[in-house]
């Protein structure tokens, strides 16, 4: 054999060893992929050591550790989110999801926290209740489900609310929509109330949320659609931590344990 | 959270930034130099073949190669990779993509060289690739230095772009200490990083310009 042909055996070989490496990479323990937006507090975020941390990812992180699964905490870009389900690059998504009009596009869980939207504005802006907001430029993040409720055309009350702002802007994250609220950029801005309380509270509250809200819904755990063996798995164990405690007392570490729904 | 720890955890993504950024660069300017090659063939399907490769690549966003990179194995074949692909498809992706614009840097540099100079190496009795690389790459590499100070700068802030697929580089980085401490000083030290690493690839690159200048009569 030429020397030439060896080579080329060798790269090929190579390249074949490298696929199957990645491919076969499950190991011998199960895996529990748990897909996050990890710039969501108090859900899903980075703690002083650069670990995840967050409501959320304690619950995925206990309901792994009764099932002894491997877990596996993935960061995603929320835009890609159906992409990485349908790949398989993760179980589930986890983090604050809202299951509100998404009913069918995934198998959920039941849903373990009430959630609303609600508007933060300025404490010195003298803006009480929704009706101040007309004429006012409002701030959402874009793909929210504020977003998705203002925009809503089937909601005649939301539209008269939506068509009194001079307008509604997009902004990527939370930090660029408040940097445009101080900034007077915009008036105000709509999210999630457990976010917004986040927020509000770390902002040494100069801001106040509107005792008015925009729409209640609520948070469930999206499983790709059709799996609902592994949905059953972790149901049953959350059930198990709302029996035995375990749930509420992450909640109230995070300040969620007036939204949190429990499961009879 | 202290400013030191938001440094730590900077730095911790400056390393995935810095990985995406060496391998990048090793890999794809040889692999641009054999893309300008084909190219220039004098074989019109290997030609075509490369025409086509080079227009794709430049013609369409890297966020959306980074997509297809990681997730057409998925939607072609089925095959499930798990998130240790991410890191591999990052560098796939990066790769074939500056590769594409390296090749077409290295084509206006083969081609500025007068046709006169081969023509000299051949009554000399160099051989092909001897002319190749004795003669016509030496004048090359020193005309398409600045054009290439430029796509590397780019490529140190365009590993940023990393974060489509959710693999945590610098930028992510910054991006979620912002948001843990509703803070923006993440972002200014994030920019400092960049701009620091990036007047260090300009500084060496102007040391090689320096090194490659001597065809000039000073």
């Amino acid at each position: 054999m030429k020397k030439r042909n060896i080579k080329i055996i060798c790269a090929i070989a190579a390249v074949v060893i490298m696929t199957l490496a990645l491919v076969s990479c499950g190991g011998k323990k199960e895996t529990f992929t748990v897909g996050f937006d990890s710039e969501f507090p108090p859900y899903g975020y980075i703690d002083e050591n650069g670990e995840y941390t967050g409501f959320d990812i304690e619950l995925a992180i206990e309901v792994a550790k009764r099932n002894d699964w491997e877990i596996k905490l993935k960061p995603i870009d929320w835009d890609t989110k159906d992409f990485q389900l349908s790949s398989g690059a993760i179980d589930c998504i986890w983090n604050g999801f809202t299951m509100n009009g998404r009913e069918d596009s995934y198998t959920w869980s039941d849903a373990y926290v009430d959630n609303s939207q609600v508007v933060v504005v300025a404490a010195s802006s003298g803006i009480k209740t929704l009706g101040d907001l007309a004429g006012k430029t409002v701030a959402v993040q874009t793909d929210s489900s504020a977003e998705a409720v203002l925009k809503n055309t089937d909601n005649e009350k939301m539209q008269a609310l939506a068509s009194s702002f001079a307008a509604i802007k997009d902004y990527g994250d939370y930090n660029t929509a408040f940097l445009a609220l101080q900034s007077g950029a915009v008036d105000a801005v709509a999210m999630d109330i457990g976010v917004a309380k986040y927020q509000v509270s770390s902002r040494g509250n100069t801001y106040i949320i509107l005792n008015e809200q925009l729409a209640s819904e609520e948070y469930g755990i999206g499983f790709l659609l059709g799996n609902t063996a592994l949905r059953d798995k972790v149901s049953k164990t959350v059930k198990e931590m709302m029996a035995d405690g375990t749930f509420e007392k992450i909640a109230d570490k995070y300040g969620l344990k007036d939204s949190i729904k429990l499961w009879k | 959270m202290s400013i030191l720890t938001m440094w730590k955890l900077l730095l911790q993504g400056f390393e995935i930034s810095v990985l995406i950024f060496v391998v990048t660069l090793v890999l794809s300017l040889p692999l641009g130099l054999g893309v300008a090659l084909c190219r220039m063939s004098k074989n019109p399907v290997l030609r075509g073949i490369t025409k086509v490769y080079i227009s794709v690549m430049r013609g369409t966003p890297l966020m959306l190669q980074l997509l297809v990179v990681r997730f057409g194995p998925w939607f072609v074949f089925k095959m499930k990779l798990d998130d240790s692909y991410d890191i591999w498809a990052v560098l796939i992706a990066f790769v074939i993509n500056y590769a594409a614009y390296f090749a077409e840097i290295y084509r206006s540099g083969i081609e500025s060289v007068p046709k006169g100079q081969y023509e000299a190496a051949q009554i000399l009795g160099f051989g092909r690739w001897r002319t190749f690389f004795a003669v016509i790459m030496p004048q090359v590499i020193k005309r398409v230095l600045p054009s290439v100070t430029n796509e590397i700068i780019t490529l140190v802030k365009d590993t940023s772009l990393a974060y489509a697929i959710g693999l945590i580089e610098m930028f992510t980085r910054a991006k979620q200490i912002a948001a843990a401490e509703t803070s923006m000083l993440p972002y200014l030290f994030a920019g400092i990083l960049y701009y620091i690493f990036n007047y260090v690839v300009a500084f060496g690159m102007e040391k090689a310009e320096k090194a490659f200048g001597y065809y000039e009569i000073k």
